[in-house]
């Protein structure tokens, strides 16, 4: 979604196919293949806005297959078509000159899980294209559990192949290559707790910069590092579930961010037929500054949206005015019903506000002169068994 | 990037001191009845589905510096 | 020492701590299967009382998926076997009589049930894994121990029941 007015961080998407392909519903249950296929339709609506200008709007329908197969296998495949229009600002928050855009994009992936015992190996592939941006990309992630299974160790790795071709032919046939690697364990605490430790390291080269950005110079190269840690709680008082999380992310733009997730799980019981579930969640989020991005000059200032120290010709130092690279902070809040029909159908409906400022940036100033972003998404979604 | 260094020093120690806690009276497989429930586990089901993760990832990797992070899902019922 | 091998040490070792903790041991084949007098639906369900027949118990809890697969498997071979000389003893195991209760509601077990919701007799029995089944020969010995239930265990465990029942009269 928006990929094309944001090839620069693109790379990002990648990383979240490799990331996503790594969520595959096989290997998530332990070590033995699920009992019960599954197949799921899903419906996203999403529009951001700042004040004083409507931005991206994007549809996505997607549907996802998962299929035990021949009792150790697991198949798992998702198709995303996602329309994506509207306008982005050429710099900072500018809204005169915005860029105007309209793409689709098609991602597909599949993964085929392997089950040992106490052990799994899956294999994914990725693909994503646009008008603009084609992405592909590999992976194989394996898992180890202990005898009592109370400790299961994880570990992935995945390399993505990208080519950049932007509709304005600032470039042309521009590419990136990433390769991660990821570690992380997964144990039981008590009956009641299970926590989860996951370290990640990506690497990147090739074509950084958002090619519908002005001043957007960016380095040939990028390193990432996470550290996520999760822990979920089962409170016996109202049989809920508390989800939390926390993430930890630096990268050599020198952006740290700081991640906090908590959903609570509460099922209805037997109220309103029983079957209902809602969870509330909450999410916040803060950033640094990536070291090469330029706050906006005040107001009136002659030649202000060029970057400080800006002399004409070749041999630009790195700079960027792209406000996914300044330092903010952002709140999400949203809810999720849930309705289990019977043992094979289930619905639900997710609705999310979110919100991005400078000033709300933790522990440290945000980047200043920038239009905070509203952003609302809603969703809906049918899964199947069987 | 050593901020990963110093606090990745940390997990193996908080990891070992959380399984000493748990180890000895360590959870047996008849115990993990609230463990095999959908909203316990770190992978996808219906009450979560992948679909539903995966577009999270994508919008916030759209409007954000940070990205990725997520691991595979683990825990369940040790059913075999 | 590097980081990197500083971290994988400490993680090896955190490992092997849960490891040894876990207090793992199993039943050998040929001890003597350990004796159990547990509630069952209809009054009580003793190990004791099944002396000279086979008897295949089967532990279980309704929040255990293969466990609702091995079911009618189950109910098949109680079916099958009974009149010589097989008893399946499905031992329930969760917390709460209500969810056991409720799963039999659905998947109905044509075998004896017993019901443990202290967990004694699973941790008697040295069981690893849910389900877990084991079979216990007439002379009251364990014959053999399975941890899961897949669909292709299923020839296995019937192969099993057979020789332990010896040749048809």
């Amino acid at each position: 979604m928006t990929t094309s007015s944001q090839a620069g961080d693109a790379g990002t998407l990648a990383a979240s196919l490799l990331a996503a392909a790594l969520l595959l519903p096989g290997v998530a249950q332990a070590e033995n293949a699920p009992e019960n296929g599954s197949i799921g339709l899903r419906y996203l609506d999403y529009a951001d806005r700042q004040p004083g200008l409507d931005r991206i709007h994007a549809r996505s329908p997607s549907v996802s297959v998962m299929a035990p197969v021949a009792g150790d296998w697991a198949v798992e495949g998702t198709i995303v078509a996602d329309a994506v229009s509207g306008a982005s600002p050429r710099y900072h928050t500018a809204i005169s000159g915005a860029s105007h855009m309209a793409d689709n994009r098609k991602a597909a992936d599949v993964g085929v899980t392997r089950y040992f015992h106490r052990a799994t190996l899956t294999l994914g592939g990725a693909f994503s294209g646009e008008h603009d941006y084609v992405s592909r990309a590999l992976s194989l992630n394996g898992t180890l559990s202990s005898e009592d299974n109370n400790t299961t160790w994880a570990f992935g790795v995945a390399g993505s192949r990208d080519s950049i071709n932007p509709v304005n032919r600032i470039v042309v046939g521009e590419r990136k290559r990433t390769a991660s690697v990821l570690a992380g364990v997964t144990q039981v605490l008590s009956p009641n707790d299970i926590g989860q430790v996951t370290l990640t390291h990506t690497r990147g080269n090739g074509y950084f910069d958002d090619p519908y950005k002005l001043f957007d110079h960016r380095p040939r190269d990028r390193r990432q590092d996470t550290l996520l840690v999760r822990w979920n709680h089962y409170l016996d008082a109202t049989g809920a579930t508390a989800r939390l999380s926390y993430r930890w992310y630096g990268d050599s733009y020198r952006i740290r961010a700081h991640t906090f997730g908590a959903e609570y799980v509460q099922p209805l019981g037997d109220a309103l037929g029983g079957g209902w579930t809602v969870v509330p969640e909450l999410r916040l989020y803060s950033q640094s500054a990536a070291s090469f991005y330029y706050d906006p000059a005040p107001d009136g200032t002659p030649g202000g949206l060029f970057p400080p120290g800006y002399v004409a010709g070749p041999g630009q130092p790195f700079s960027s005015p792209d406000q996914r690279l300044s330092g903010f902070g952002a709140v999400t809040a949203g809810l999720k019903v849930v309705r289990a029909l019977n043992r094979w159908w289930t619905l639900d409906v997710k609705f999310e506000q979110y919100e991005q400022r400078g000033s709300w940036r933790l522990f440290h100033d945000g980047s200043p002169g920038l239009a905070p972003l509203y952003a609302r998404t809603l969703q809906v979604g049918v899964t199947r068994q069987w | 990037m050593t901020g990963v260094r110093s606090v990745a020093r940390v997990v193996p120690g908080v990891l070992a001191a959380a399984m000493a806690l748990s180890g000895c009276a360590s959870v047996q497989p008849w115990e993990k009845g609230k463990l095999a429930q959908p909203a316990m586990t770190f992978g996808a089901s219906p009450l979560a589905p992948g679909l539903e993760t995966r577009y999270a990832e994508h919008i916030y990797t759209s409007r954000e510096g940070a990205s990725g992070g997520s691991g595979v899902g683990g825990g369940g019922c040790g059913c075999n | 020492m590097t980081f990197r091998s500083m971290t994988m040490r400490r993680a090896a070792l955190a490992l092997c701590a849960g490891l040894a903790c876990a207090g793992a041991w199993a039943l050998d084949e040929g001890a003597a299967a350990p004796k159990f007098d547990l509630p069952g639906r209809e009054g009580a369900v003793q190990l004791a009382n099944y002396q000279g027949k086979v008897v295949y118990v089967d532990f279980w809890a309704s929040w255990c998926g293969p466990c609702r697969q091995s079911f009618p498997w189950l109910n098949e071979m109680q079916a099958k076997y009974g009149a010589r000389g097989l008893q399946v003893v499905g031992v329930n195991l969760d917390a709460k009589g209500d969810d056991a209760r409720k799963f039999l509601a659905d998947v109905p077990a044509r075998f004896q049930v017993a019901f443990d919701p202290a967990g004694a007799t699973p941790r008697a029995y040295g069981i690893k894994g849910m389900p877990s089944s084991v079979l216990v020969g007439p002379d009251g010995k364990v014959i053999l121990q399975h941890a899961g239930f897949k669909a292709a265990d299923r020839a296995e465990l019937e192969k099993a029941i057979q020789t332990a029942l010896g040749p048809q009269k």
